[in-house]
């Protein structure tokens, strides 16, 4: 049996047509003109023990909606969902214990507290054992110096400190599924790939379910096997993240900007491309904003470093930036059939 | 029991860490004590006053009134101390924080409230203690075993009735987007419960007798003690109005966390 199954899942919310102006807001009081938002339309996927997904979509997707069905916050408006065997609506207390939550950044810890005392009291709250609650303790020390923490209270961590406890919280009762909502967002990459890290082996060690809601392609591509592409509620992908990284994964555009720039530079680079890395490699170059060169690569064919080192070395670079693409146009590029 | 037991031990464990870090501001406790001090005092001062120019209050003497006063101050006391946190209900239901008390495998409002604990509201319980032996002694009460007995299950209930209030005000947020004129509403009402029913005038006596019953946090149970000869059958309702109207914030309560969506992430 599949630790979460999704059949037919909805969630329709009725939202009112407002009207504009206070003599709008007026009549709205006596208005039954209603329009049914579906958040999540029809969704359905089974998830097995010990995978990790990345459950992605752009902004107002559905994501959130479909993570607070399953994690018990909301009710269905009709479909199946169960977790672990049980609807999680009707069994918000026996699921909480099978399940961790990492809410974007919310902390679920104390505030006034010292970090420690907060996972004191976590520990009598999911009657987690001595023993485990060592082991648990232990790992996080020695995967990310967490004992450094202990004594300072909440309030006074920063974000990425922060998010690291929350997920070291989030693993302290061995849970069965961990839902992961931006994890990384707003860190910086040495916390960032830290936290990675740390996801990674906790899900290889301990075979922990993980659902990764992120806007970071990165993440997904650093973790996940499989993903999820949710949009207006209903799924456009499911399958094998190597498929979908054809569209995001390979691709980075390396921003550029040289001294003395002008149109040879262009040019100069171009040709120096194809002389280096030959013909089919995979490489575009323009400018689209005013003195940065935007060099496009497709990693399957060019690793990223190697135009990056030759750049560095043959012309006088002031500045360099990296990009990825974004969420919005890999699901473009999902609707214009890139995956079918 | 056994989940009774469990939730005590939580309860006492959390609130001994909150108290310890909140000590580490000892002037704010100090300061907020000695402030929450005075403005108990007030309402005596205003009391005080008043008595100085007239002997009775719808037929009830000064010292009288002290003691549905103190009846009072030990009856808000459990709502100050232990609910306190209800009064930001609405702040995270507009901010979404509200999300995270659903996550852990404890009931949700014990889960709620274990996250505050008002230790000045302590100074006003010790405050009121003192001034309910004062004024019993001044009335020449007669204590029993039972009669203490008596009034301890009327605090109970009273306290009951005055979470129940502020509950099912601060649950308003849950449906409605600025929910501050509910909320203030139950807090002024407060302000009412220490006086003798019998000085509203009839609407107002029904409102606060039958609809808001604020007239169960002090004066109807305080009349067992005061007057047991002549109390009226309202007195003795006291303890099922308390339950009752807690099993139906509870309810309200309820419904809102179900209802509730949360905001967009």
């Amino acid at each position: 049996m599949s630790l979460i199954q999704i059949k037919d899942l909805n969630k329709h919310f009725n939202v009112l047509n407002r009207r504009e102006g206070l003599g709008g807001a007026f009549l709205d009081l006596f208005s039954g003109d209603y329009n049914i938002v579906r958040a999540v339309d029809g969704v359905s996927f089974d998830i097995e023990a010990g995978e990790m997904i990345g459950y992605i979509g752009p902004n107002g997707a559905g994501k959130s909606t479909t993570i607070k069905m399953m994690t018990g916050i909301l009710k269905p408006s009709s479909g199946a969902i169960l977790v672990n065997g049980f609807p999680p609506h009707a069994n918000r207390i026996r699921q909480a214990q099978i399940m961790g939550v990492v809410f974007g950044q919310r902390t679920q810890l104390w505030w006034d507290l010292p970090v420690i005392e907060s996972f004191k009291i976590l520990k009598d709250i999911y009657r987690v054992d001595q023993k485990t609650f060592d082991d648990h303790m232990g790992l996080f020390n020695e995967l990310v110096g967490l004992k450094q923490l202990y004594k300072q209270q909440v309030r006074t961590l920063s974000l990425g400190q922060r998010m690291l406890c929350d997920i070291t919280a989030s693993f302290l009762h061995n849970p069965q599924v961990v839902f992961l909502d931006e994890p990384t967002i707003g860190l910086d990459i040495s916390v960032k790939a830290k936290m990675r890290t740390v996801i990674k082996e906790l899900n290889q060690t301990r075979n922990t379910t993980i659902i990764l809601t992120t806007h970071d392609l990165g993440d997904v591509e650093a973790l996940c096997r499989r993903i999820i592409i949710i949009d207006k509620g209903k799924v456009l992908f499911d399958g094998d993240v190597k498929k979908v990284n054809a569209l995001f994964g390979a691709y980075r555009t390396l921003k550029v900007q040289v001294n003395d720039f002008d149109e040879s530079t262009l040019k100069a680079l171009a040709g120096q491309m194809i002389q280096h890395f030959g013909t089919n490699n995979g490489i575009s170059i323009s400018e689209v904003e005013k003195h940065w060169t935007d060099i496009t690569i497709d990693q399957a064919r060019t690793p990223l470093a190697d135009v990056l080192s030759f750049v560095m070395t043959n012309f006088p670079v002031h500045d360099v930036r990296i990009v990825e693409i974004s969420m919005e146009n890999v699901v473009q590029k999902v609707y214009d059939g890139a995956l079918s | 029991m056994h989940r009774i037991t469990r939730y005590l031990r939580l309860y006492f464990l959390i609130e001994a860490q909150y108290i310890k870090a909140r000590m580490q501001y000892r002037a704010d406790f100090i300061i907020s004590s000695i402030g929450m001090f005075f403005s108990s005092l007030a309402t005596l001062g205003i009391f005080w006053i008043l008595f100085g120019s007239i002997t009775e209050l719808a037929g009830w003497n000064f010292m009288e009134m002290v003691f549905i006063y103190a009846f009072y101050m030990i009856a808000i006391s459990p709502m100050q101390i232990i609910f306190d946190h209800f009064w930001q209900l609405r702040y995270h239901v507009t901010e979404g924080t509200f999300l995270k008390y659903y996550f852990r495998p404890l009931n949700m409002m014990f889960y709620y409230i274990s996250e505050m604990f008002d230790l000045k509201g302590l100074t006003q319980l010790a405050a009121g203690i003192v001034l309910l032996v004062y004024a019993s002694i001044q009335l020449n009460i007669q204590w029993t075993i039972a009669r203490v007995m008596l009034l301890l299950a009327s605090l109970f209930s009273a306290s009951l009735v005055q979470i129940a209030v502020v509950v099912s005000a601060s649950c308003a947020a849950f449906w409605v987007m600025n929910s501050w004129p509910v909320l203030s509403l139950a807090w002024k009402l407060r302000e009412f419960s220490p006086y003798p029913m019998s000085i509203f005038d009839g609407a107002f006596r029904v409102l606060f007798t039958y609809v808001i019953p604020i007239g169960f946090v002090a004066f109807y149970p305080s009349q067992i003690f005061l007057r047991p000869e002549q109390v009226s059958p309202l007195a003795y309702a006291s303890p099922l109005v308390g339950i009752g109207l807690f099993a139906l914030a509870y309810r309200i309560w309820t419904l809102g966390v179900n209802s509730y969506t949360g905001t967009g992430s």
